[in-house]
């Protein structure tokens, strides 16, 4: 019985096809009339349901031709018979539209876009409105289908180089992997993969990002107002979500660039159930550092890779599981004696399910390892040096959708963060001449609980509240010690010392978070939004250079160091143009941060026990203005941003020794006023593509030294007040051009990417220094990292 | 499911490069500069008083010395020491003047204008004798690819006391080798008139003597945290060979000394200066300060430390048979007297 039941409707369904196919529309209400019916239409584009203004409307069989007017409508006089009309617009597709005219009536009809059939050349996401009418500020999310567009940096997509594009954010210079968001500290900066913290995310030493693009979908940063989920980080959350494996059918890629090389497979391992994607990427760089002059690049060996596998388990339509194992390794032996590596690992497990038509619930557990190991193997006092880092946490969200538009969430999450700052263990077999250290482990247990609300009322108001409580103990076990009152906090002012135990709560710090905006729409496609959010930070990178190091130690706040605490005010004007085809925006942000990090003069950081010691609070003043504009579909896409900030700094202290710069405000590390940049793509044919990134920013501050005096035979600088002078401006194009493939068979079908970096070869200082030596007079110096045109070349294939 | 595999091409140039640049710094103050440390050995020690100038200033090499200045230093018992001007801002101490240990000193500065200066208290603790100095022969790579650098690495033995706080500063003093030429092979000059370039052996002289000075001094410094207690080895310096040096027999003598944790904290922050590579991870520059002070302006400032120590060193002879690498010999094809400042007598001290 089944069967024929099957065999009726397939029958039915191909049948009512063929039928289709052959048919013809039948416009107008039929009352008989046999002359002069009056049908009318109107022309839209099918993406911006804008009309198309100038097209033509032709009938074939009487030889006729009408044009639309300003509402894309148009008239036509038939007489009750066949037709063939064709419609055509400039760069559009033509549409050939058979009917039977039979009565006075209207022709609704949407045309698409040539060139939108070339490719998926869609920046925007689902919605295309989505930036006008949601309450979010500074959220911005990309898909990985966008990045492979731009111009690769040393033949690959880089996630935390393109984030770097996106106005407000940027990085100290060529070769760091930190972030700087909205004048933000690069500890500032929450770096999730699929839901777990990843500390490190860089390969040799920042000159990579370590995630794989392939198994990447999509990132979202939050630099404005962040969403009461998250918490624990001042300036931004980026967030990083993996890609799941078809559950239909087998399938993967490999690609081979300049230095490194990657293959990811993924299919479903029970068909529409379960799902896995595993990849790998590893790097073959010695050769290019063996061909470098720099002695001691020359002689250095490095390897790095990383490894993905995602399993995605679909319970039903409703409930799905996900679990994600990352783990990013490297190793760098420096010129032979000492070797220095790290490793980033981060698994998660996710559930999320839908219960009825409102309510959604998202588990989340995770855990993060992050390692450091120096290897001192001169020969002398042989020495590892080790430390680390585990997070351990749960997250829990739940959603329920009152209505339409009208959505609350509520939640909590707790995480568990172990730090081991240094540990130096004397090789055993050499004789060592050095004594084993360990810096005291830190415990400390990060809470949060929040609630948000995000309603409309009605087309012109929209509203998001929610406010996030955030609870943090800093536990034992640990030694901690007392100093005077009223003097400043060095080892000489030590008055005693306090032994807590094992869990033993030794501070804690709370606070509520308020995250407020709203917005307002003048029309469809303009809206005005404003917003506040405060957030609080536990945990400092404890780092005296200008970026991100493996070698930074991590530290949570305790009695001494506070939290950091970020009050952020946004305002920002956002209008559509061209049915979205183009986003422009203009923010505005001001942000008051408070116990900013900062350090006394040649500060000891390394296998410190009494980190307080070292380093000064200071605060932070950040401001700036941002203006993007976007053009999400066509043939050329890209953007354009140009952002003017500061990031500001100012430490007063009660004690004279410890004021930095007279207790002015001065600029921050990575203070950049003047930051522009503009990526663009453009299809040269189905085929090809051409992109090209250029950026632009004000050099960085430096300190030039305010006079030169001798010392023990050696010429040396005397600096005074901090970051006052500025490098060289920063500016850089890159370009790359991109074939498609398409064989004969489909194993052929593949990528290649041409591409030159720093196409005018400029030599952007990333810094400049001043050094007294052997053969020359003490002079200043400039370090370029990219000091050259790079062409690079890669290939990638797809099965 | 992979069948075939195409694979890549690449180019690749050299990416970094480090470049003197032209940057327009303002013009430095004068700040009194003083250079220089006394030690509970016999002297005479050397107190330089200069002016600082602006940095990478065309008048390069020019040091601005600080003459007719009354320099002392007076202990902590309140004996006073005057020190005399022996070259242009060079202050030398007595003869018999030796720190005691356990005292503290301090420097004091009137320049001829009548300003006046002095440096906080730097006490003499002791220093652990030197146990040995052994040497290590090394190749290092160089920017050139056929050429390497090799050298002499030299490493002090020694035991710390565990019962306090040390904090070590190590010099060398000037190196001294015997200088090997070959007069056998020594030729007419060119412009001789009877046989131009000709053969002309000389019988003497093969082996000379030879002390050097040079501009650019290393020094070491630690604190006894990564060691208290210990017995340990510190590398201290490397000598290249220049071809020279290693032909024969070279001395070299380490000082330690034991300095103040501020003098160590001095010493650190210029050694971290002296470091600066201007790479991703290097700090940002320090304020060097010193423990000067004028007594007329609390806000004027005084660079560079007056360094008090106890010391203590060892010397060590290095033959070239005992070295894995050697640079090419330099033949001196003459009297090995030609060489500025060789000597046929061996300089005091010379034992092999």
């Amino acid at each position: 019985m089944k069967k024929i039941l099957l065999l009726s409707f397939l029958f039915t369904f191909f049948f009512n096809g063929w039928i289709i196919a052959q048919q013809r529309n039948v416009v107008g209400r039929d009352i008989g009339e046999l002359k002069n019916l009056k049908i009318s239409g109107r022309i839209t584009d099918q993406i911006t349901g804008e009309a198309l203004v100038g097209a033509t409307v032709t009938v074939r069989e009487i030889n006729k031709t009408e044009i639309t007017n300003s509402n894309g409508t148009f008239n036509l006089v038939l007489d009750r018979a066949e037709y063939i009309l064709e419609f055509r617009y400039v760069g559009y597709e033509t549409v050939i539209y058979p009917m039977i005219a039979v009565g006075e009536g209207r022709i609704n009809l949407t045309m698409i876009q040539e060139d939108f059939t070339l490719d998926d050349v869609v920046i925007f996401g689902r919605d295309p409105e989505q930036n006008i009418r949601s309450t979010d500020m500074g959220a911005i999310s990309i898909s990985m289908n966008t990045l492979k567009e731009l111009p690769p940096f040393l033949g690959e997509v880089d996630i935390i180089r393109s984030v770097a594009t996106l106005p407000g954010v940027s990085q100290v210079g060529e070769a760091s992997s930190g972030l700087n968001v909205r004048g933000g500290g690069a500890d500032q900066n929450l770096i999730m993969f699929a839901g777990a913290p990843v500390y490190n995310p860089s390969h040799l030493f920042g000159l990579f990002t370590a995630f794989n693009p392939d198994v990447v979908n999509d990132f979202t940063l939050y630099k404005a107002i962040i969403p009461a989920r998250f918490g624990g980080r001042g300036s931004s959350i980026l967030d990083i979500g993996p890609k799941s494996g078809s559950l239909t059918r087998w399938g993967g890629d490999i690609m081979a660039g300049t230095v490194s090389g990657k293959a990811s497979v993924n299919g479903p391992i029970v068909k529409d159930y379960l799902s896995a994607q595993v990849s790998f990427r590893g790097s073959y760089i010695n050769w290019l550092l063996n061909s470098l002059n720099n002695p001691d690049l020359r002689t250095s060996q490095a390897n790095f890779n990383d490894v993905n596998a995602i399993l995605y388990g679909e319970i039903n339509e409703n409930h799905n599981l996900t679990y994600s194992f990352y783990r990013s390794y490297d190793d760098f032996a420096l010129a032979s004696d000492t070797t220095i590596s790290w490793t980033n690992q981060s698994q998660s497990i996710r559930y999320s399910g839908r219960f009825g038509e409102k309510a959604n619930l998202d588990i989340i557990g995770f855990q993060t390892l992050y390692d450091f190991t120096i290897f001192n193997q001169s020969g002398i006092n042989n020495f590892d040096l080790k430390s680390g880092i585990t997070d351990t946490g749960l997250r829990v969200n739940f959603t329920y959708d009152i209505g339409v538009k009208n959505r609350i969430s509520i939640g909590g999450d707790t995480k568990q963060l172990t730090i081991q700052p240094g540990e130096l263990i004397p090789d055993a077999g050499s004789e060592s001449g050095v004594l084993p250290q360990k810096v005291q482990n830190e415990y400390g247990r990060e809470s949060g609980v929040y609630f948000q609300h995000e309603f409309e009322l009605g087309e012109k108001f929209g509203f998001t509240y929610g406010v996030r409580y955030d609870y943090y103990q800093y536990l034992g076990p640990r030694t901690v010690r007392e100093y005077a009152e009223n003097l400043p906090i060095n080892s000489g002012n030590v008055i005693g010392e306090r032994t807590y135990g094992d869990g033993e709560v030794i501070q804690t710090y709370d606070g509520f978070g308020p995250r407020v905006s709203m917005r307002y729409s003048l029309d469809s496609k303009t809206s005005i939004k404003a917003g506040y959010n405060k957030m609080y930070q536990f945990i400092h990178l404890i780092s005296n250079t200008a970026t991100i190091a493996p070698t930074d130690v991590w530290k949570l706040s305790d009695q001494f160091i506070r939290p950091q605490i970020v009050d952020q005010y946004s305002l920002g004007i956002y209008k559509n143009f061209k049915g979205n085809i183009f986003e422009t925006s203009v923010e505005v942000y001001y942000k008051d941060i408070q116990n900013v990090v900062e350090y006394k003069d040649g500060a000891r950081l390394l296998l410190q026990n009494n980190l307080e010691t070292e380093i000064i609070p200071g605060v932070g003043q950040a401001y700036g203005v941002e203006v993007y504009a976007k053009k999400n579909l066509g043939r050329t896409t890209g953007w354009v941003s140009y952002t003017y900030s500061r990031a500001l700094r100012r430490v007063i202290t009660p004690f004279e020794e410890e004021i930095i710069n007279d207790g002015e405000w001065f600029p921050a590390n990575f203070d950049k006023p003047h930051d522009f940049t503009m990526i663009g793509n453009y299809k040269i044919s189905t085929l090809t593509s051409f992109s090209a990134t250029f950026s632009y920013s004000t050099g960085r501050p430096v300190t030039f030294p305010e006079a030169k005096f001798d010392f023990a035979g050696n010429s040396l600088a005397y600096f005074r007040n901090r970051n006052l002078q500025r490098i060289p401006d920063f500016h850089r194009l890159d370009v790359s051009l991109n074939f498609k493939l398409q064989g004969k068979g489909k194993f052929f079908d593949g990528d290649w990417t041409f591409a030159i970096m720093n196409v005018y070869g400029r030599k952007n200082p990333f810094s400049i220094f001043f050094a007294d030596q052997a053969g020359s007079p003490p002079q200043a110096y400039r370090l370029a990292i990219l000091g050259v045109p790079l062409p690079t070349l890669s290939y990638s294939l797809k099965f | 499911m992979v069948k075939r595999l195409l694979l890549f091409i690449i180019f690749i140039f050299p990416l970094s490069c480090i470049d003197p640049y032209n940057i327009g710094i303002e013009e430095g103050e004068q700040l009194l500069t003083v250079d220089g440390f006394i030690t509970n050995d016999f002297g005479p020690h050397t107190i330089r008083l200069t002016r600082s100038d602006t940095y990478g200033s065309v008048f390069e090499g020019l040091i601005r010395p600080i003459r007719r200045a009354t320099v002392s230093v007076r202990d902590s018992q309140g004996l006073v020491t005057f020190l005399t001007e022996t070259e242009p801002g060079t202050y030398v101490t007595p003869n018999d003047f030796a720190a005691k240990l356990g005292l503290s000193y301090t420097l004091q500065i009137r320049l001829s204008e009548g300003q006046e200066y002095t440096s906080f208290p730097e006490k003499i603790n002791p220093v652990a004798p030197i146990d040995s100095v052994s040497y290590r022969s090394l190749q290092l790579a160089t920017d050139n690819r056929l050429e390497d650098r090799v050298g002499v690495q030299l490493v002090a033995h020694f035991k710390d006391p565990s019962d306090q706080s040390n904090f070590y500063y190590w010099r060398t003093n000037p190196g001294m080798f015997v200088v090997v030429a070959n007069p056998e092979l020594y030729t007419l000059p060119p412009t001789d008139p009877t046989n131009p370039r000709g053969p002309a052996p000389k019988d003497c002289c093969a082996t000379c003597y030879l002390v050097e000075n040079s501009r650019l001094q290393n020094f070491t410094v630690a604190s006894d945290e990564e060691f208290n207690g210990l017995s340990t080895r510190v590398p201290i310096t490397f000598i290249e060979d220049n071809g020279l040096r290693f032909k024969d027999t070279y001395r070299a003598e380490i000082l330690q000394m034991g300095i103040s944790q501020g003098a160590h904290r001095f010493l650190r922050l210029v050694n971290q200066q002296l470091n600066i590579t201007g790479s991703v991870f290097d700090q940002p520059p320090a304020n060097i300060r010193g423990n000067m002070v004028s007594l007329d302006n609390p806000d004027e400032v005084v660079l560079g430390y007056f360094i008090a120590a106890s010391v203590a060193n060892k010397s060590v002879y290095i033959k070239r048979e005992d070295l894995e690498f050697t640079a090419i010999p330099r033949i001196i094809p003459d009297d090995c007297q030609i060489v500025p400042g060789a000597t046929l007598t061996p300089p005091a001290g010379w034992n092999p």
